[in-house]
């Protein structure tokens, strides 16, 4: 008896991350971004998609984000954005107020569950999800994504909200097998699977590439199992300057020097945008690779610090 | 930092150490609750009413289920601050708990109302052409669902308290009795709590009134730092400042590092 060979693997190198993205997502597409505020985000994909001059771009996430979605913000990606709250949570996203502010970027008024439940019925099939927790907020009366309609039951109004469909999902993670099974060790995992279940293709970036047999020797352990994944790709550090833990934690220092730059800029400093737009150009556009990446930000000494900070939990 | 002259020790405490102290004397044993983003006072409260008189308040609503951290942390909501916690939910269980509300949960905002309507999305203009954009909102149904939220901010000033918010994220008792009734809201804020004073809710206009100012805070300051007319009472009181029982489980097991007095 013979067997079958020749299971693609869904592995993809750093190389071609761009040209993966160059197949997947145009400008002006919608496009999810995993993890939450500074835990779990796929920066050094984020930053891949700057690198693509990819423009236009509606953006999505779980209902917490910052860092990232304010550097794509600044390096002129975004047209509009879905995102129930933007902020640093120690203060708020610089780029992302003056775009606002100065109208260059469309800021829709949307919450959590419009989100969740947009993800939760694109990931069930269903072309909306009923919501009956809105009431007095000035939120609904904005939200593009939600219309009032009768319960068929019980005649009461509630809210219906639509089933969201990302061209792309961005995801962070630590673990995955070459098939594309993704493990997170993580604590919290957000939105990730929601998001994998929605999106029409996925790529995930993980800390490392684990055998296959470990995979199936823990399998209630798989948060994201193959068949919702197209790629994944092993980036070191990846997920840099948020959190992936438990391996290594949030490079605050680093947030905080970008949000220095963009504040400034913001407020019109002299050469406020020149150095917010030298920024990008050295940690985004002129490392072609995650090693020249990390040594950008401070190299394997303070990655060190990051792996040691998240051990220390 | 403020005196305590009501104890031998005259202790010093500082005003976000208050502000969790009577938050936690708020809250019962065998609740539910929780906070979100950005909460290190919601959060040293739950946990110093866990360890004080709550073994059976659980915190929860935000995908973890009672978190055990070893400090407090300024983000509240990655694995630094809840990563050691009893079970991990995700976002497809915040869709239940918003649902079914918690017992209490806790708001801030960049624009507070005197009915305690919340604003987190913009100052002047519109929401589409606003003068300041803010960061916006993640959950806006626990104001509606829970059966009660505090406010608790960091700032007590007029351009914090204003008489009517330019956007309501999340709702307080809009503009009063009628409004609230008809928009079908069936609970809201109790107490606002700042670092000058404890406000509560007037049961018939559902107006803000003080209730309590904190050691060393006069009346007439807090009535000067908040833009709309402050009710005030015949009797105000002082705030009961923290017990040295109370201050040793803050500052040894909640918040060793000492966030709430940086």
């Amino acid at each position: 008896m013979t067997t079958a060979t020749g299971r693609k693997t869904k592995r993809i190198s750093f190389d071609e991350i761009s040209g993966f993205l160059a197949n997947t997502i145009q400008d002006g597409d919608l496009l999810a971004i995993g993890g939450l505020f500074k835990q779990g985000r796929p920066l050094a994909l984020v930053r891949e998609i700057i690198r693509q001059r990819i423009r236009a771009l509606k953006i999505i996430s779980s209902p917490g984000s910052g860092f990232d979605v304010d550097l794509l913000i600044a390096a002129g990606c975004v047209a509009e954005t879905f995102l129930p709250a933007v902020t640093l949570e120690t203060q708020m996203c610089p780029s992302f107020r003056r775009a606002v502010e100065a109208r260059t970027i469309t800021a829709h008024c949307v919450d959590a569950l419009s989100v969740v439940g947009g993800f939760l019925a694109a990931a069930n099939g269903v072309p909306f999800q009923p919501v009956a927790a809105w009431k007095g907020s000035d939120v609904i009366k904005h939200n593009p994504l939600i219309r009032e309609v009768t319960c068929p039951f019980t005649g009461e109004k509630l809210f219906a909200t639509k089933a969201i469909k990302p061209k792309l999902a961005l995801l962070h993670a630590q673990e995955a097998d070459e098939f594309g099974n993704i493990r997170h060790l993580s604590t919290m995992t957000y939105a990730d699977q929601m998001i994998a279940r929605s999106a029409d293709t996925v790529l995930v970036s993980v800390d490392r590439i684990v055998p296959s047999a470990d995979i199936i020797s823990r399998p209630r352990e798989t948060s994201i199992p193959c068949i919702y994944v197209d790629a994944v790709v092993e980036i070191p550090f990846g997920a840099h300057p948020t959190g992936s833990f438990p391996n290594y934690s949030i490079d605050e220092a680093h947030i905080d020097s970008y949000a220095a730059y963009a504040e400034a800029a913001r407020k019109g400093a002299p050469s406020g945008d020149a150095d917010l737009h030298a920024y990008i150009d050295r940690h985004v556009i002129t490392p072609q690779d995650q090693d020249s990446y990390i040594a950008s930000v401070g190299g394997v000494a303070r990655m060190e610090e990051l792996v040691a900070e998240a051990q220390s939990l | 930092m403020m005196t305590s002259p009501s104890t031998n020790h005259r202790l010093e405490y500082s005003p976000a150490e208050m502000q969790a102290v009577f938050l936690s004397r708020d809250l019962t044993d065998g609740e539910l609750g929780a906070a979100g983003a950005s909460a290190a006072i919601p959060m040293a409260a739950m946990l110093l009413a866990r360890l004080q008189h709550a073994p059976n308040l659980s915190i929860a609503g935000e995908m973890f289920v009672n978190p055990y951290p070893k400090q407090l942390w300024s983000s509240m909501l990655d694995d630094r601050a809840l990563g050691a916690c009893e079970a991990a939910e995700t976002f497809l269980e915040l869709f239940a708990h918003s649902h079914r509300g918690l017992d209490f949960f806790f708001h801030n905002g960049m624009q507070i109302d005197q009915y305690g309507n919340i604003n987190l999305h913009h100052i002047g203009g519109t929401i589409d052409a606003p003068t300041m954009r803010g960061p916006g909102a993640a959950n806006i149904s626990y104001a509606v669902t829970s059966r009660r939220f505090y406010i608790c901010t960091s700032v007590h000033t007029k351009r914090t308290f204003v008489p009517k918010v330019d956007f309501i994220t999340s709702p307080g008792y809009l503009q009063g009795p009628e409004s609230y009734h008809a928009a079908g809201l069936r609970y809201g804020p109790k107490y606002c709590v700042t670092p000058l004073a404890v406000m509560d809710f007037d049961p018939t206009t559902l107006r803000m009134r003080l209730k309590s100012v904190h050691e060393g805070i006069t009346v007439e300051h807090v009535v000067a730092q908040t833009g709309f007319d402050l009710q005030v009472p015949d009797h105000v009181d002082i705030t009961d400042p923290p017990s040295l029982e109370e201050l040793q489980l803050l500052r040894d097991v909640v918040d060793p590092k000492g966030l709430l007095r940086s």
